[in-house]
């Protein structure tokens, strides 16, 4: 059973370009997804829905674990209770592709979860488009974002229906 | 029956229309997209003529003339500026994120961003004409950490490369399974410059990299690669000041050149080096750092463990880094400090020098970032 795609504006087409390969990045964001930037959007935006949160939740426990992981210095640190973290950057900055102003530091940000024993990689780019615009990149992006894995790996806590 | 010719027509009509268009398109695109021949003038002395309508970077390094840049001229680190002392027009929106006002004043460009559409003057360093493209052999490949590799490579053509101890290469990543073309990136050299023939890299695996993938899972000894340097304004500063070596994982690199040049010039200066990492697993080159102790004249090699092992047994420092630091370090007078790392770990060393009496203008360091 599949949903209607929805019609896409302007702006979002233009967002849409953006974040194809070699524009921003070299990968681009949009992985293999066929589907237009609103449809991936509303798709992810449902999950987080259906589960009681927000993504500004979501990006917010990701930054705390990044800023929990700084105090390594680029090395794995405990976190408490059961993670480990290692917060490294590498040489450049990126352009948000919605257009937000500024530049964003490349800054990878590893979790593992010991009690799981699942890990997990994000970025400050990550944070941000998670935050602001709900964005986790399109399947089959190296770099997507699954929100069942951000949720049970950096155990956000769902909210009592 | 009328209907088959009348319909035979329109599709020779359309057929005629189409292959107009296409003619018009294609000598459209040979003459207004053709800039034709455009002239470079570098340092007001060497000019040379390439071809117009593309980037500034490129065509400089089509002509061996290499420009810094750690992400292939998508206009994302910043790296490539040029001053241009002619008319190219105004900023563009992606160059201007990367330039300051004062840059804007002197017209500094992102040479990454500028398309050559007519002749244009610039003005670059004189130590990029020392830049070279190497083709280089993988001598060997040394897991010194389950995670940072040795790559030593030695130089093919040309055989010998110059150089600051301190300063990096750009290595050349081929097209793999997670590239559809080659892509730079840029490592600190390892080795002194004494050796000439050979080039010494410490790289370390990051999740996903492009780059770190390649080395740990395709390089083999043999391979060819290409580099080219070397670039990089951090180096030793010809004073007789204490020194103060900080580094973490792969920032070793610079700090190893840097001490072996000491050794090789019998250089006399008091050195201590602070190396955080976080359990016995992540140290390296713990030996060799020891015997360069019993060589150089006054070298003391402080590494520091943030969380050992219980089964580590270790009886050095432990706390961050920068704990360790704060601790040794009484005075700031007549001392320079060199940093090499992620730049939380820059940010917080600076923070302790300065609080130690060292002036930030005798911190001198190169954040990855």
């Amino acid at each position: 059973m599949g949903v209607d795609p929805m019609k896409q504006t302007v702006q979002m087409r233009e967002i849409q370009e953006k974040m194809k390969p070699g524009v921003i990045t070299r990968d681009g964001f949009l992985g293999t997804d066929s589907r237009n930037l609103i449809d991936i959007l509303t798709a992810d935006d449902d999950k987080v829905k259906r589960l009681n949160l927000t993504h500004t939740q979501i990006a917010q426990r990701m930054r705390e674990l990044r800023d929990a992981g700084k105090k390594g210095l680029g090395n794995f640190v405990s976190v408490a209770p059961h993670f480990e973290i290692r917060v490294d950057m590498v040489r450049g900055k990126l352009a948000c592709p919605f257009g937000h102003p500024g530049l964003i530091q490349k800054t990878n940000v590893q979790v593992r979860n010991l009690e799981s024993n699942r890990d997990i990689t994000f970025t400050d780019m990550h944070i941000h488009m998670v935050g602001d615009h709900g964005f986790y990149e399109g399947k089959g992006s190296p770099f997507r974002l699954e929100v069942r894995d951000l949720i049970d790996i950096l155990e956000i806590e769902l909210p009592e229906e | 029956m009328a209907l088959i010719p009348q319909l035979l027509i329109g599709i020779g009509a359309i057929s005629a229309v189409t292959t107009v268009l296409a003619i018009i398109m294609v000598i459209a695109d040979a003459t207004i997209a053709n800039y034709g021949d455009v002239q470079i003038k570098i340092n007001d002395d060497k000019e040379v003529t390439i071809e117009g309508g593309r980037p500034l970077l490129s065509s400089l390094m089509e002509e061996k003339i290499f420009i810094p840049s750690a992400c292939g001229g998508r206009g994302s680190c910043g790296l490539c500026k040029v001053k241009v002392t002619s008319d190219v027009g105004d900023y563009l929106p992606t160059e201007l994120p990367w330039i300051s006002e004062e840059e804007k004043a002197e017209n500094i460009r992102l040479s990454c961003q500028l398309k050559l559409k007519k002749d244009i003057a610039i003005q670059i360093p004189d130590e990029l004409f020392n830049v070279r493209e190497y083709e280089c052999e993988v001598a060997s490949l040394v897991d010194l950490t389950y995670d940072i590799k040795q790559v030593n490579l030695h130089l093919r053509e040309p055989s010998e490369i110059k150089f600051k101890a301190g300063q990096y290469v750009q290595f050349q990543v081929p097209e793999y399974e997670l590239t559809s073309e080659s892509i730079y990136r840029a490592y600190s050299m390892a080795s002194q410059p004494s050796r000439i023939n050979e080039v010494e890299l410490e790289i370390r695996l990051i999740p996903n990299g492009i780059c770190t993938t390649y080395v740990f899972e395709h390089l083999k000894e043999g391979d060819t690669v290409t580099i080219n340097g070397p670039y990089g304004d951090f180096h030793l500063h010809e004073t007789d000041a204490r020194i103060i070596f900080i580094a973490g994982g792969s920032g070793n690199a610079p700090v190893k050149s840097m001490l072996y040049n000491m050794l090789e010039t019998n250089s006399p200066r008091e050195t201590l080096y602070f190396f955080g990492a976080r359990a016995v697993r992540d140290l390296f080159l713990v030996d060799e750092m020891k015997e360069l102790e019993s060589k150089l004249a006054n070298f003391r090699y402080i590494p520091a463990l943030s969380e050992p092992l219980p089964e580590d047994n270790w009886k050095g420092e432990t706390g961050l880094i920068t704990d360790v630091l704060d601790r040794h370090i009484t005075s700031g007078e007549n001392t320079e400090a060199y940093l090499c790392g992620s730049p939380g770990m820059i940010d917080a060393a600076i923070a302790v020098l300065t609080k130690n009496g060292i002036h930030e203008d005798n911190i001198y360091y190169d954040k990855f970032a």
